[in-house]
């Protein structure tokens, strides 16, 4: 994206319901006045606050002008070395899976399934150890930890007050009727400008609009020739197979036992090959996974995303394959979720939206919300962050139907954040701890979670915030 | 009021009929399993609902007695009379001033042998149309398949058949419905699905309908194709599960099930909210109509209710097309999410066909239907929602030759 000149931002703001909320507000102050010039309007602007409300929505434009540029570097060293050791264990994971598949093909009655190069699992274990560095680091000597916690790293931490004030609104939200769902349908066909539409998204987003909602949002609402080429050409470099290709269809296995996406295993397989291969994807994307470590002789190399593919991977594609019929819009949707979300879950970094500062903020509210709770886990080896990491890694995709991962998404683009992840892991906590309360171990605990549940956006935000 | 020890019998041992009559208290009937006459609640198959109801057999349902089908309730369920019904009415309504009925969701049809000619007039207008061909009273998916040549035909003669014949005389004596085949439906995933819709009638005069909100879709294992090379493939072309079961890619984990509440989400955010009720107005629509068309020939006893499986087809436009109603919708459950529906689906049809196990004489139940006129009465019981009720239509006008009901909106 280049920097926009005064035409552009016009044609932006033209483009905003505000702007022209704002025009008709200032009509209406200078009445019948036969000569307005400069002066008058600048005036009547700076004094009901138009000005500011102006002044606003142009930042906000050139805001979003400047090109996105790819987090490498963490304020904090130790993560930054930590993410090498972390691209180094990768590259290990790799050299063993690939011995797997070597030895499966050998002999069919070998089916070990661990054929993934890192799960969710594997991420928490990692993120673990940063507690027992920093204890033995003379930086943080002075600094107390709480034992009790499995993550409890000195990293800037937004309060957890402040999340659970942010999405308090979604106490109250009842459901629409239908003139103001068809004024919600209007806002959108109208609304260009992304500020609008996080607004629309935070409170409600009718299932018919919401593709077109997702487009706009990220700007793709015209360019449909063009995503169909590139999907075109990235479809063509799948006739290249690659090693990668043979994990992500044993991926695919999972979500092709689920009753709400096996219908699209197809095409989740399809863009997945296709985002493996697309290079636009690493200037593109909001924070480096691995650090591109270049490994000498190694029979693989990182892929040209810059991240190796992960378990479950599929997951984050299946949602938005209700969205469209198409599969270029499928893909350009599924690729911009993980360029801006979806990558911080599975980096190794200090930024608010990091799987780490999610973890931190979800045990420090159990902690003091459900302190019972929290030490009955401990107690019987069943950590809280173990017993929701794989909701929280895949925002509850497999676990809650449909519907409810739509909202998840529109609350993700509506706030520009995952946060919305700490309340419905909390809700999901506080929801089931009665039952995990009288747990007496693990097996106990995984009885609960086996059993068949139903669990809603709606209902986890209520659990939520019950005491 | 509930949790009265009436007594059950089943023709099927299924857990989602057994458990669901253990689970309100019913006993089952002792006597001897296949005379026994002393029930209340009888879930039979058809065969010994038509063996009831046979007058030679001189036995006579008391009151206190409720069977799942209706005598002859094949003038709906089998593919011929099915067919025939609807033609039937649809030549009555057009005689009638008032249009009302949208009889466009039924492919062209031919039941053999009768119409055999017509088809080939057909046929030879529209070489490259393919045809399914289906036995007319059969199920899961037996003796179908698809036609391109006339000579395929010889699976169904026995002998040579020519594309100069005017006539067939079938290997067997059951009829056979050759319909045009929807060779462009709607796809998901490149796999072709069908609908299968539980609708439950408690009364055909007047008529009273309710229809499940739990439903879904059987989907094919194999990518769908319009290859003349795999017009015998199964897997691409026959949505049963008594089919698809034997893919090699069939799954145990979702039995190629997908919700109705999935597909609905899907259609609406693919399609539009627009789109989404245009296709469900048309399947309601189906239900009505096909109902409609049998009303003035189906006996309405008083000890019957049935609840029908609906088959429909989704073309590439989102047009819904009527392949058959099943009398006696499998009750097998291939998943635990299957066997919770089929659970809930039991328990929801009892609750409305025996709300509080009771059981209205003849003249309570006119006058409940009266009272219920006047006073509110409950459009929603568990999962079904009442479509279709005639004793409130305000436009029903009742001959003694024949019927013209405005569909009530």
């Amino acid at each position: 994206m280049q920097q926009f000149d005064n035409q552009e931002i016009l044609m932006k703001l033209k483009s905003s319901k505000q702007f022209w909320d704002i025009k008709k507000k200032l009509k209406q102050g200078l009445g019948d006045q036969q000569k307005i010039g400069v002066n008058d309007i600048q005036k009547l602007a700076q004094s009901c606050e138009i000005e500011d409300q102006l002044i606003k929505l142009i930042s906000h434009i050139l805001k979003k002008s400047k090109k996105r540029e790819t987090l490498k570097e963490d304020q904090i060293e130790f993560l930054n070395t930590s993410k090498i050791k972390w691209t180094e264990l990768l590259f290990k994971n790799l050299d063993i899976v690939h011995q797997k598949t070597k030895n499966q093909e050998e002999d069919d009655t070998n089916t070990d399934s661990k054929l993934y190069i890192y799960d969710e699992k594997n991420l928490l274990a990692f993120l673990q150890t940063f507690k027992q560095q920093q204890q033995s680091n003379a930086l943080y000597q002075n600094v107390q930890f709480q034992s009790n916690k499995l993550l409890n790293i000195n990293i800037p931490l937004k309060s957890s007050q402040s999340i659970l004030d942010k999405y308090q609104y979604l106490l109250l939200q009842e459901e629409l009727q239908d003139d103001k769902i068809n004024k919600i349908r209007k806002q959108i066909e109208n609304e260009h400008l992304d500020i609008e539409l996080e607004k629309i998204a935070q409170t409600f987003v009718p299932n018919g609009e919401r593709c077109l909602l997702y487009l706009k949002y990220f700007e793709f609402d015209h360019q449909e020739t063009v995503l169909q080429q590139n999907f075109a050409k990235l479809q063509k470099e799948c006739l290249n197979q690659l090693f990668y290709d043979e994990l992500l269809e044993i991926d695919g296995h999972e979500i092709s036992e689920d009753t709400f996406y096996f219908v699209f295993q197809e095409q989740i397989l399809t863009c997945l090959k296709c985002f493996i291969r697309d290079r636009t994807i690493k200037e593109n994307i909001r924070i480096q996974l691995q650090n591109g470590v270049k490994k000498e002789h190694a029979e693989f190399q990182l892929p040209v995303t810059g991240f190796f593919p992960f378990k479950n991977i599929s997951k984050y594609v299946a949602p938005l394959c209700y969205l469209s019929t198409k599969i270029h819009i499928i893909y350009a949707l599924f690729k911009e979720f993980f360029c801006r979300y979806f990558c911080f879950l599975h980096a190794i970094s200090s930024e608010n939206n990091s799987i780490l500062s999610l973890c931190m903020q979800i045990e420090e509210i159990v902690s003091t919300r459900s302190p019972k709770l929290f030490h009955h886990l401990k107690v019987i080896g069943c950590d809280t962050l173990k017993l929701i990491i794989h909701q929280l890694v895949y925002c509850f995709i497999g676990d809650m139907d449909p519907p409810h991962i739509l909202t998840i998404y529109d609350q993700i683009i509506g706030h520009d954040s995952l946060e919305i992840l700490v309340i419905l892991c909390v809700g999901f906590l506080n929801k089931y701890k009665p039952k995990l309360l009288l747990a007496k171990n693990q097996e106990n605990v995984q009885q609960i979670f086996s059993e068949l549940r139903e669990d809603r956006f709606q209902e986890l935000v209520q659990f939520a915030y019950k005491q | 009021m509930q949790n009265k020890k009436l007594k059950w019998k089943s023709d099927f041992e299924k857990s989602v009929i057994i458990e669901n009559f253990v689970n309100r208290g019913w006993i089952k009937s002792q006597e001897k399993e296949e005379e026994s006459t002393d029930w209340n609640v009888y879930w039979a198959t058809v065969w010994n609902v038509r063996n009831i109801f046979n007058p030679k057999n001189g036995f006579r349902l008391n009151d206190q007695q409720i069977i799942n089908h209706f005598p002859n309730h094949y003038e709906l369920t089998r593919k011929d009379f099915m067919v025939k019904n609807l033609k039937r009415f649809k030549r009555e309504q057009d005689k009638e001033v008032l249009e009302t009925f949208n009889f466009d969701f039924l492919p062209t049809t031919y039941i053999f042998p009768g119409e055999y000619s017509l088809f080939v007039e057909e046929f030879h207008r529209n070489p490259n149309q393919t045809w399914i061909v289906k036995p007319a009273a059969r199920s899961q998916g037996k003796g179908i398949f698809l036609l391109r040549k006339i000579q395929q035909l010889k699976k169904i003669s026995g002998t040579t058949v020519t594309s100069n014949m005017t006539q067939l005389n079938l290997a067997s004596k059951e009829n056979y419905v050759v319909s045009r085949y929807i060779d462009n439906p709607l796809l998901i995933g490149g796999k072709k699905f069908d609908l299968r819709m539980y609708v439950l009638v408690t009364n055909y005069k007047p008529l009273k309908v309710w229809i499940y909100n739990k439903g879904f879709g059987r989907f094919c294992n194999e990518q769908y194709t319009t290859d003349v090379a795999e017009i015998e493939n199964m897997f691409v072309h026959l949505t049963n599960v008594a089919i698809q079961q034997y893919s090699d890619k069939y799954s145990q984990k979702h039995g190629g099930k997908y919700s109705i509440d999935a597909l609905k989400l899907y259609v609406e955010s693919a399609y539009g909210t627009d789109a989404l009720q245009r296709m469900m107005d048309d399947i309601h629509n189906i239900m009505l109509t096909s109902l409609k068309s049998v009303q003035a020939v189906i006996q309405n006893d008083k000890h019957c209710f049935e609840m029908y499986g609906y088959d429909i087809l989704l073309d590439s436009n989102l047009k819904p097309w009527l392949i058959e109603i099943n009398a006696s919708p499998s009750l097998t459950t291939t998943t635990p999410v299957d066997k919770n529906l089929k659970m809930n689906l039991i328990n929801d049809v009892y609750n409305i066909v025996l709300p509080n196990d009771d059981f209205p004489d003849n003249e309570q139940k006119c006058n409940y239907l009266f009272i219920q006129c006047i006073e509110q009465q409950p459009t929603k019981v568990g999962g079904f929602t009442l479509l279709y009720d005639e004793s409130l239509d305000p436009n029903n006008r009742k001959t003694q030759k024949r019927q013209s009901v405005k569909i009530w909106k």
